[in-house]
């Protein structure tokens, strides 16, 4: 509302608008006198209209008009309208004062920081608050993450590192439920950090007649910044592999200009890239590409440079923990036939210490060639018939098996392997795969992330050659990246040899994303070349050339270029990337402040993935100087086989969250988390006032929203909120400016009327 | 199925290569100079279809005109029909297959066979294009040369091609030797002319030798069948006086090699 709306308000309508809302309108008429000037009016009228002389029906019907407004503005004043308001008996009410005492409060928006605007209202000499403390029973409370009874405000440190205004309210509105309470002012800039949702405690409050006073600090909007809003990355991942990152850079009056945005990992720098921001106010997203090099639980380190200007700077990184994991993961590949494309793969994967490609090869009916196995039991039965046994894989290959190869049981429990293990599957082109190999009307047609050919014989021979190349989307993914650059990469793509394909595949299903797609003279439209989608809780990838191994051998290509390794390495670990153990667990906030409690959840399943309820869960928590501790696990009971404990890192540094499970003696398996305890720069981030946040929890308490500019009438109208105890109180209305202005101008229009057309 | 068994398929296959080709057999006479293209391929066409597995035959200079083609085509014809029976998932053309060594094609084929190396004169466009072909991962068996100068005259071709290589006994227990066929005896594979008599060295090579070259990362990639001849045993099979033990022992060494050259 503009400022001078409010006054001009006040001297027409003699109170301000806050007491409209709140009053409740009364009006106590005298009969006798509106009855007597009800028959006058009605004089009036019939007086007009018998009226002799110059005048027409139509100035006849004005003037009637005018004087019977007159009249009935005289009425309503007779009338005695009036405001009835509740209103708080002084010095019979409390008054909760919470200020925030988070770090946001620091900013400087304009030279001055929140805090010491707030001072000007609050501090302890503040008129504003002597005000309150002379009508109400003042109670002062602080808050960041939790409220807390504050003997003066001189006492606040502006250090909290989480705000959550719904804990804050629940904690004074608590402490003060026992004595009648006028209202509760909440002086804060409104960013709410916190998981706790506001929005469950406003009826409450409302319910209770708790009127919430809500004053806001700081720009609403701040001239210039750049904030790193979100950074994903995976939780966890195999050493040596290629990580994306995806960053959303938001800014504020930096349209157009470029920025770079570093990644740190202890201090090394990992990876430069230069970000060009959008028009002004929009967000930037960024891929970033990585390589997760030395094991253990790290730390990245996404920062840009502040830029001149910005009134923050502590928002422009972010500290990403990741547990880079160093294992060997084991693909199981079932190849039906000889082919070079096993060879190539196999060598092409075979400096790789994190990944372990056990295959199984058919040369002939019922003969298999194993390899890479761990002893001799390993597939001596061939294909895997058990759910035990397959599913101790994280990732399955088919190359060129028909689906006659695999019993009823033996399909349903590979589209198992990927919907409830969570395992990846990666099919391979060749003249046994996909349609072609009688997959149609199997349970892996729907795994597939493709759709096969409709109208084709499969049993026909199809062979096409095709150039090879990134869709926009595989531009910028992990796995197609062949070089160091988006830009390089592309270059790289454009120069490889063509390949051939066995299988035409132009569609992928509803939700599937094609990352490489291949076009040809004998092809019919772009091939689907590499696709892959989400199926229940694993994924599923087509890679539908059959000699990819030519980027290795073709004439082509130099002997020490990596396309051909790189790309079966980064293929393999992202098909094994995310694919969980018998036992995994989460944490709720893997970055967090000491003193913040942690809940850890770990799901448990046996060797066959089914959730286990029953078993013995314990986290091992090692804390910075080395020391563990036994923490157990309980089952959480909404869900099958979640188990759930909460710990409250007390000191800075790094903890291991190490969960073991078992049953009947038998360990079921381990997985490790981190929490990294650190000063958070969580306060910094969104953090322009909130206006529209704090003005819904006004309005939906019956409060009101200030500004540090309006907040001076907070005083009086905490009076009319509602809370505490109070009393009815009337304010007559009939001699609001308003009325008498009105009565006059229509008296007045009437003469003036009267006056020219001769009638006076 | 066992290894017994799959010996006997080896018998038969053997039978029924010469049952089944006879007029592709009879092909492949009347060659004209080293490497006409019509020479390369008798019928002067590109196969139309596409298998995984070709059976090809290194066509290289050598000290005569003929070095490359011996037995040729005759015995990549048997052989092929041979292991088309014995590796029945495997799709592999019934053709012969030649290529040189100076054509990037080469690198199409990552089986390679060479034969009668002894007598082998490579060019450099050759050295350079069989070094850059056995460096991407391709995989080459040479065979039939016998005795120590032809060996000599090998040793110093493959060491124009890779330098510094380290030419070794295979160890008996070598992947390569059970890779399909658990291969315990080791024959000396004579011609089809000393066959007959009885005989199976040739030269001063009495005592047969496979051997290897390895990359340095440990991975065979050159087969040496040295005072042996599985070429002939190829070629020759359907010869009632050629014996059976060394015909099947050349068959079964060539699906092995085959196999692990596909999978290792």
């Amino acid at each position: 509302m503009a400022s001078w709306i409010e006054p001009a308000f006040e001297f027409l309508f003699k109170y301000r608008p806050f007491l409209f809302q709140k009053g409740r309108f009364v009006m106590a008429p005298p009969w006798p006198a509106a009855i007597v000037l009800l028959v006058g009016a009605v004089a009036v009228v019939i007086s007009y209209r018998k009226a002799r002389g110059g005048s027409g029906p139509g100035p006849r019907l004005t003037l009637a008009v005018l004087r019977t407004a007159a009249l009935a503005l005289v009425l309503f004043c007779l009338c005695r309208p009036a405001l009835v308001l509740s209103t708080v008996v002084p010095q019979q009410s409390f008054l909760g004062v919470l200020v925030d005492d988070s770090q946001s409060m620091r900013i400087a928006d304009d030279g001055e920081t929140r805090g010491q605007v707030a001072a000007r209202s609050f501090g302890p000499e503040a008129p504003l608050l002597r005000a309150l403390a002379d009508r109400y029973k003042l109670r002062l409370f602080r808050f960041s993450e939790t409220a807390e009874r504050l003997p003066s405000t001189t006492e606040l440190t502006f250090d909290g590192g989480r705000t959550s205004l719904a804990h804050a309210l629940e904690r004074a509105s608590q402490e003060l439920s026992s004595v009648p309470l006028a209202g509760l002012v909440l002086v804060t800039d409104g960013a709410d950090n916190a998981d706790a949702d506001v929005a469950d405690l406003l009826p409450r409050l409302r319910a209770r007649a708790v009127p919430v006073f809500t004053v806001g600090l700081g720009r609403e909007r701040f001239a210039k910044d750049v904030e790193l809003t979100r950074v994903d990355v995976p939780a966890s991942v195999l050493k040596g592999t290629s990580v994306t990152a995806e960053v959303r850079v938001a800014q504020r009056g930096l349209g157009g200009q470029k920025v770079q945005l570093q990644v740190e990992d202890a201090g090394r720098v990992l990876q430069t890239q230069e970000v060009t921001l959008p028009a002004d106010g929009e967000s930037a997203a960024a891929r970033v590409h990585l390589t997760a090099s030395e094991a253990g639980p790290r730390t990245f380190r996404f920062r840009i440079a502040p830029q001149p200007g910005e009134p923050i700077a502590e928002n422009n990184q972010q500290d990403v923990p990741i547990e880079v994991v160093d294992r060997r993961e084991k693909i199981l590949y079932l190849e039906g036939e000889p082919r070079f494309e096993l060879k190539f793969l196999r060598r092409a994967v075979a400096d790789d210490k994190n990944l372990q490609v056990v295959c199984l090869q058919r040369t002939s009916q019922n003969k298999f060639l194993r390899l890479d196995v761990d002893d001799a039991d390993e597939l001596a039965g061939g294909f895997p018939k058990t759910r035990e046994e397959l599913f101790k894989y994280r990732g399955l290959i088919l190359g060129s098996v028909e689906a006659g190869f695999f019993t009823g049981d033996q399909l349903r429990m590979i589209a198992e392997f990927v919907s409830q293990r969570g395992g990846g599957l990666l099919t391979l082109g060749g003249r046994h795969s996909f349609a072609e190999g009688g997959y149609g009307p199997t349970p892996l047609a729907e795994v597939l992330p493709v759709v096969f050919e409709e109208g084709r014989d499969p049993k026909q021979p199809f062979f096409a050659e095709m150039k090879v190349e990134p869709t926009p989307f595989g531009m910028t993914h992990g796995v197609t990246q062949l070089a160091a650059t988006e830009e390089k990469s592309a270059e790289r793509w454009k120069s490889l040899p063509p390949l051939s394909t066995l299988n035409p595949i132009r569609r992928t299903k509803p939700g599937a994303v094609s990352l490489l797609l291949g076009r040809g003279e004998g092809l019919p439209g772009a091939q689907v070349v590499l696709a892959y989608q989400r199926y229940g809780a694993g994924k599923a990838l087509a890679f539908t050339t059959d000699d990819s191994w030519l980027w290795q051998m073709h004439a082509d290509i130099p002997l020490e270029d990596m396309t051909h390794e790189n790309l079966w390495r980064q293929l393999l670990r992202w098909l094994v990337s995310g694919v969980p153990g018998p036992v995994t667990v989460s944490v709720s906030s893997p970055r967090t402040a000491p003193g913040s409690a942690v809940t850890i959840l770990a799901t448990v399943t046996d060797a066959t993935y089914l959730k286990v309820n029953d078993a013995q869960v314990v986290a091992h928590v090692k804390d910075p100087s080395g020391a563990e501790r036994a923490l157990p696990l309980e089952w959480t009971v909404g869900k099958d086989g979640e188990y759930g404990a909460r710990f409250t890192p007390p000191d800075k540094g790094a903890y291991e969250v190490r969960v073991e499970a078992a049953r009947a003696g038998q360990t079921l398996g381990r997985e490790t988390a981190q929490v990294q305890a650190a000063d958070l720069a969580t306060e910094y981030f969104g953090a322009e006032m909130r206006r529209p946040l704090l003005e819904r929890i006004a309005e939906e308490t019956g409060g009101r929203f200030y500004t540090p500019q309006t907040v001076s009438a907070l005083a009086e109208d905490v009076k009319y909120g509602g809370g505490g105890a109070t009393v009815q109180e009337t304010k007559p209305l009939w001699d609001m400016p308003a009325l008498f202005l009105a009565i006059v101008a229509l008296v007045s229009v009437e003469w003036a009327y009267r006056k020219s057309r001769g009638l006076a | 199925m066992t290894t017994a068994l799959l010996r006997v398929s080896v018998g038969s296959a053997l039978i029924a290569v010469l049952l089944q080709r006879p007029e592709a057999v009879a092909q492949g006479s009347g060659q004209a100079s080293q490497f006409d293209r019509r020479y390369l391929r008798p019928d002067g066409t590109a196969p139309d279809e596409h298998p995984e597995f070709y059976f090809t035959r290194a066509a290289y200079t050598g000290y005569w005109s003929r070095n490359w083609a011996i037995d040729y085509p005759k015995a990549d014809r048997q052989l092929m029909t041979g292991v088309r029976r014995l590796l029945t998932h495997l799709d592999a053309s019934p053709d012969e297959h030649p290529v040189r060594l100076d054509d990037p094609d080469l690198n199409r084929f990552p089986f390679l066979y060479a034969v009668e190396v002894g007598r082998m004169a490579l060019t450099e466009p050759e050295v350079a294009g069989l070094r850059r072909y056995l460096q991407a991962g391709g995989f080459l068996v040479v065979d039939d040369f016998w005795g120590t100068r032809e060996w000599a005259n090998f040793e110093s071709e493959i060491r124009q091609v890779l330098p510094g290589c380290t030419i070794v006994d295979l160890p008996r227990d070598h992947p390569v030797f059970s890779a399909f066929y658990d291969i315990k005896e080791f024959y000396q594979v004579p011609n089809v002319g000393n066959a007959q008599t009885g005989r199976t060295w040739e030269k001063d090579g009495f005592v047969p030798y496979y051997r290897g070259i390895f990359d340095d990362k440990g991975r065979l990639i050159v087969a040496i069948n040295h005072n042996t001849d599985l070429g002939d045993a190829w070629e020759w099979a359907e010869v009632p006086e050629y014996p059976l033990k060394y015909s099947t022992f050349a068959y079964e060494m060539a699906v092995n090699l085959i196999v692990y050259s596909m999978s290792h």
